[in-house]
């Protein structure tokens, strides 16, 4: 094998400029993969990271009966006791923080006009511990020490009310028994969640405040915050373990991923975007150095003829080329990792801001990230793409007849 | 071991060219021992090195039978005779024919790679043959590096190098000057005698056809034995 891998590794070098012009092809292929999963796993890890710290966190428990099935009313299947449980939770692994949360709906009323909200009771202290980050538009977020019911508003529904800051708003419920129910709030500010649609029904008040109106000491779960995205798996089976030996079996966890929907929707669809720009990308490499070596075929008639004469087997020459797409692979994917490196650092450094995505209403960093899985596979894949792009010309020159092949000028 | 190294049996063999049938060789017979140095001497077109393809199994008959140290082959497609070309057979070509790519030692060394020989014996052989055509100072140059006798001594070296059955030869000389080509033949009807290599030429070199012991000629695409001095009387008098 030696001997041929030596034959193939020195004709990568016998044509200089057209080994280049191969290389160009293949750097051009490998940086755009590299950009591009790397923008795209940017995407993904600010997706992921926005939707944990927008209110989901890495872990939420509820009861099972919660998970399994409606309620009929608001908080008949929430957790009793969270403080308690909160006290255990924040003792486990990786566990930094947790909070209670109330998820509620109803109408909100300025007196002329009402709209439909989706409520959340929330602890504004614990939030902070979680990292939550209500992106506070006007006003301020809801405080602790006030004695009077506050509530922010999504900017689409204070625009909806027209709401001012310090506005008195009354908001309307059902209670865990069924009665209706309705409370006074203060407008203390105006919050933004970057999703629009979203933002136009959203309302958040403490979480006595939503107990009040709900008129139920329980919450509708806990959320969990961890040190790292990373360990959300070890730290739900060891939290899932800690409940069932407690004899806390009434409760089950969801991980963030579990409850993601819209993450799970957006990375399948830029996982297709991203291997349909990567079949492309093959496409254009394979084309290209395969007309490149069928040109290198061409022009080694005599010497493939001399081989063949001396008593070299055809699947010998087969794998003289196929080693010369593998060595000009290798080394394209070598340049390409690293011209695909260095053109992350330089797009990282420039700053460039992107147009808001649909549904945002702020543009975005255009980031790329460094994925050394990613460099790994284009790696591969690069060496793997030109060594089919040989398959073609190596059979050919294999098949060349020794006579024609020893006559060609 | 047959003291034939090579038989041809009534060989015949046509090419097409557009939609007519040329005939290149018409029932031809021949034997060639061990150790004979032999010229096949033709007019351009004659079909000289389509003998010497057949023999050395890089091209078919269309009928008849070949034999290769006693072992007939005719029926084996070319690709199934790799070994046997590396085995049996050295070839020197008109154009040299070196792979670019490899210095003067490895393509000598090329052919004993192919066959398997271990390092130490290939380092051996190869040294001893580089030494034998005058080139062991030029063992790492590559063929761009040499003049056109180097390289037709490599070649040699090259073809010698499996200990073969038959070095086939075609138009060895017709690329080199005379005084270059002549140092060739020389050195080439040297190993003939003090190694016993068989030998076998196309061409019509008048220099070849003096050295040969034996000369065959083809005309009409038949092979008849000739007289060296009959065929260079021929040449001389420039009817061949």
């Amino acid at each position: 094998m030696t001997k041929f891998f030596r034959i193939a590794a020195r004709n990568v070098f016998r044509n200089p400029r057209r080994t280049a012009f191969t290389l160009l092809v293949i750097v051009f292929g490998a940086v755009s993969l590299i950009l591009a999963g790397g923008f795209i796993a940017n995407n993904f890890q600010g997706l992921r990271e926005l939707t944990i710290r927008n209110g989901l966190g890495h872990l939420q428990i509820f009861t099972n009966a919660y998970m399994n099935g409606p309620e009929e009313r608001p908080l008949q299947l929430g957790i009793e006791n969270p403080a308690e449980l909160q006290k255990w939770l924040e003792a486990q692994p990786h566990v930094t923080a947790s909070a209670p949360e109330i998820e509620f709906v109803g109408l909100i009323s300025n007196g002329e006009k009402s709209e439909a909200f989706l409520g959340r009771g929330i602890d504004p202290d614990r939030q902070s511990d979680l990292g939550f980050n209500v992106n506070i538009k006007n006003g301020r977020p809801l405080g602790t020490t006030s004695g009077e019911s506050e509530v922010i508003l999504g900017t689409g529904l204070a625009r909806n009310m027209n709401a001012k800051i310090g506005d008195p708003l009354t908001l309307l419920g059902t209670t865990t028994d069924g009665a209706l129910n309705a409370i006074d709030v203060r407008v203390v500010g105006f919050f933004s969640s970057g999703i629009k649609e979203f933002d136009a029904r959203a309302l958040k008040v403490s979480v006595p405040t939503a107990q009040t109106l709900l008129d139920s000491t329980r919450v509708t779960k806990l959320i969990v915050k961890l040190d790292d995205t990373g360990n959300t798996e070890p730290a739900r089976a060891a939290i899932a373990a800690g409940l069932t030996g407690m004899g806390r079996s009434d409760l089950g966890l969801r991980t963030w991923r579990d409850l993601a929907s819209f993450y799970k929707q957006v990375v399948m669809l830029y996982s297709s975007i991203f291997l349909f720009l990567g079949v492309i990308i093959v496409v254009l490499v394979v084309l290209s150095s395969s007309n490149t070596m069928m040109m290198t075929v061409f022009e080694r008639v005599q010497e493939i003829g001399t081989l063949l004469a001396l008593g070299t087997r055809r699947r010998q020459i087969v794998t003289i080329f196929l080693f010369e797409g593998l060595v000009i692979g290798v080394i394209g994917g070598v340049l390409g990792c690293i011209a695909g490196y260095g053109a992350m650092l330089g797009i990282n450094a420039a700053g460039i801001t992107m147009p808001p995505p649909p549904s945002f209403d702020r543009g975005i960093l255009l980031n790329i990230n460094f994925v050394p899985g990613l460099y790994g596979a284009v790696f591969a894949l690069v060496a793997l793409t030109l060594v089919i792009s040989a398959m073609v010309p190596a059979i050919r020159a294999a098949r060349l007849h020794i006579v024609d092949a020893l006559r060609h000028v | 071991m047959t003291e034939e190294a090579i038989q041809l049996r009534e060989v015949r063999r046509t090419y097409r060219l557009g939609k007519t049938t040329v005939p290149a060789l018409e029932d031809v017979s021949v034997d060639i021992r061990r150790g004979e140095f032999t010229a096949i001497a033709g007019p351009s077109g004659s079909g000289k090195t389509t003998i010497l393809n057949i023999i050395g199994c890089i091209d078919k008959p269309d009928g008849g039978r070949l034999l290769i140290n006693g072992e007939d082959v005719t029926d084996r497609p070319l690709h199934a005779l790799a070994g046997l070309r590396n085995r049996y057979f050295g070839y020197i070509f008109q154009t040299f024919n070196l792979i670019p790519v490899l210095t003067a030692y490895e393509n000598v060394e090329y052919p004993l790679l192919l066959a398997g020989v271990r390092r130490e014996e290939r380092r051996e052989r190869v040294g001893s043959l580089l030494q034998s055509v005058g080139l062991t100072a030029h063992a790492k140059h590559r063929p761009q590096e040499l003049s056109g006798g180097q390289r037709q001594r490599v070649a040699i070296a090259r073809a010698l190098v499996t200990r073969p059955l038959a070095v086939l030869a075609d138009e060895p000389t017709a690329n080199l000057d005379s005084r270059t080509g002549n140092e060739l033949l020389d050195l080439m009807a040297e190993l003939n005698e003090t190694e016993q290599v068989t030998f076998l030429f196309s061409t019509h070199d008048a220099k070849i056809l003096e050295k040969a012991r034996r000369v065959l000629s083809l005309h009409d695409g038949r092979l008849v034995e000739t007289k060296a001095a009959e065929l260079l009387h021929a040449v001389a008098g420039g009817r061949a």
